[in-house]
């Protein structure tokens, strides 16, 4: 699904991304760790180009999406991505939220759009919040919209930056579950996240990244049992 | 020295018609200003620098030279360059238009630029077109967070727009001096004017603050 090789990324003189190079399969769900300012959320960031990546290539379903003649439209419909902060359009309810792109992007009829968002809305559990707007939601609640928003648009892969970092910790759980269901449902995923259990539970692949580098890729159970860099090691010590 | 309350209220529905002048010309300016100074702050922002410098050039020559001035030019300068006459309603609405746009402009702009970074990243990332991003994402949430601001302008152009008597446009100032000329008594008219526009600015402030809660405007 993803073929990322010797990807760069500077901001000005800071060199963020120091070439990366991973594959990541249909289906697969990778998880990233790793400390803050690692780079793991700009590399997430330049797999549906919202970061211009400064160098290497990115291969998405077999297009190459650092190519300046990809139409990077096409590749975003195929993507979709939740934000650490949600991102819901406040001036709108949550089902016109998740409705949207279908009716904006898609061109289907406003009832396609509609019926579609409402079955997303009802999938998360949220079928009941269809016609409130953002701000009458709890945290949890807003992102779980964010989450059948970006299903709307039927992606073949899924990008989740730090979904939970900005929950309440009793709200973490709900978005975990909705999660854990699109897992399941064999939906390829790339998750930078802090939440462990999740990593351990769900991942089948944790790529720890420091210092703008994949450090060590391994299945949970082993970076989490027996992690072979001192670094990884010191890492999971300090947060397991 | 009496104040002759009498030759006021006989003068009220001369000037009346004039203050309904002074309205016609203040929404129209502001009207036409709003689709010009959108365009403008959209310009202001846009990835093309041309257009940005351009737009930036405009909106300083507009804001850094007197609005008597560009009536002037508008109303004189324009058809000595372009040879044709220049009716004085045309001249007065084109001037205010235009200094109007370069105002409206600069809210435009900082109405779209306090949307969070994140809304267009979001629709960007489903897949949206800029332009999408722009008119069904940004301008929607711009737009209910410039109401304060658009209702300020909005009030300055009213009371402005009292500049273009100098082109002997008959709108309530113009027509108080004519009001003064037949009846000598500056004083009595002159606060009428002033009580008039006060009237029409309270009004209008009262609309905006209306609009506000009805928008739920967030800040």
């Amino acid at each position: 699904m993803f073929e990322i090789h010797d990807l760069h990324k500077h901001f000005g003189s800071l060199h963020v991304l120091k070439g990366i190079t991973c594959g990541i399969a249909k289906g697969q769900v990778v998880v990233i760790i790793g400390p803050s300012g690692s780079g793991k959320s700009t590399f997430l960031r330049c797999l549906n180009l919202l970061e211009k990546p400064t160098g290497g290539t990115i291969y998405v379903d077999g297009v190459n999406i650092t190519d300046p003649k990809t139409d990077i439209r096409r590749v975003r419909e195929n993507v979709g991505m939740v934000f650490q902060r949600f991102n819901l359009f406040p001036h709108m309810t949550a089902l016109d939220n998740v409705a949207f792109a279908p009716l904006r992007v898609l061109h289907l009829s406003k009832d396609e759009a509609r019926e579609r968002a409402l079955d997303l809305l009802v999938k998360v559990g949220l079928g009941d919040k269809a016609d409130s707007y953002p701000d009458q939601l709890s945290g949890g609640q807003q992102q779980r919209v964010a989450i059948a928003r970006a299903l709307a648009m039927r992606p073949k892969a899924m990008l989740f930056d730090e979904p939970t970092s900005a929950l309440d910790p009793e709200m973490i759980g709900e978005v975990l579950e909705v999660m854990k269901a699109l897992a399941e449902e064999g939906m390829t995923m790339v998750v930078v996240t802090h939440e462990m259990g999740f990593a351990r539970e769900v991942g089948d692949l944790v790529l720890f990244m420091d210092d703008g580098i994949i450090v060590e890729q391994a299945p949970p159970e082993i970076m989490f049992n027996c992690p072979s860099h001192e670094r990884t090691k010191a890492f999971l010590s300090k947060i397991l | 020295m009496t104040f002759r309350w009498d030759i006021l209220f006989r003068s009220l529905p001369y000037l009346w018609e004039g203050a309904q002048m002074t309205i016609r010309l203040t929404t129209t300016a502001v009207g036409i200003g709003f689709v010009i100074g959108t365009l403008l702050g959209m310009a202001r922002i846009c990835q093309y620098k041309p257009l940005r410098t351009l737009a930036a050039v405009y909106i300083d020559f507009i804001r850094g030279t007197p609005l008597l001035v560009q009536i002037f030019l508008v109303y004189m300068g324009l058809p000595q360059l372009l040879s044709f006459p220049m009716p004085r309603l045309t001249a007065a609405i084109l001037a205010l238009s235009l200094n109007s746009g370069a105002y409206v402009a600069e809210i435009v702009r900082a109405g779209i630029q306090s949307i969070d970074l994140g809304q267009t990243e979001a629709a960007l990332s489903l897949g949206c077109s800029n332009a999408q991003v722009m008119r069904y994402i940004i301008l929607p949430q711009a737009f209910k967070r410039i109401i304060p601001p658009l209702g300020n302008e909005f009030i300055a152009m009213l009371k402005d727009s009292s500049l273009v008597s100098v082109i002997a446009l008959e709108e309530l100032v113009r027509r108080a001096n004519i009001v003064i000329t037949r009846t000598y008594r500056p004083f009595e008219i002159w606060l009428g004017v002033a009580f008039m526009y006060l009237i029409m600015t309270i009004a209008i402030s009262r609309l905006v603050a209306y609009m506000e809660r009805k928008l739920k405007v967030d800040v």
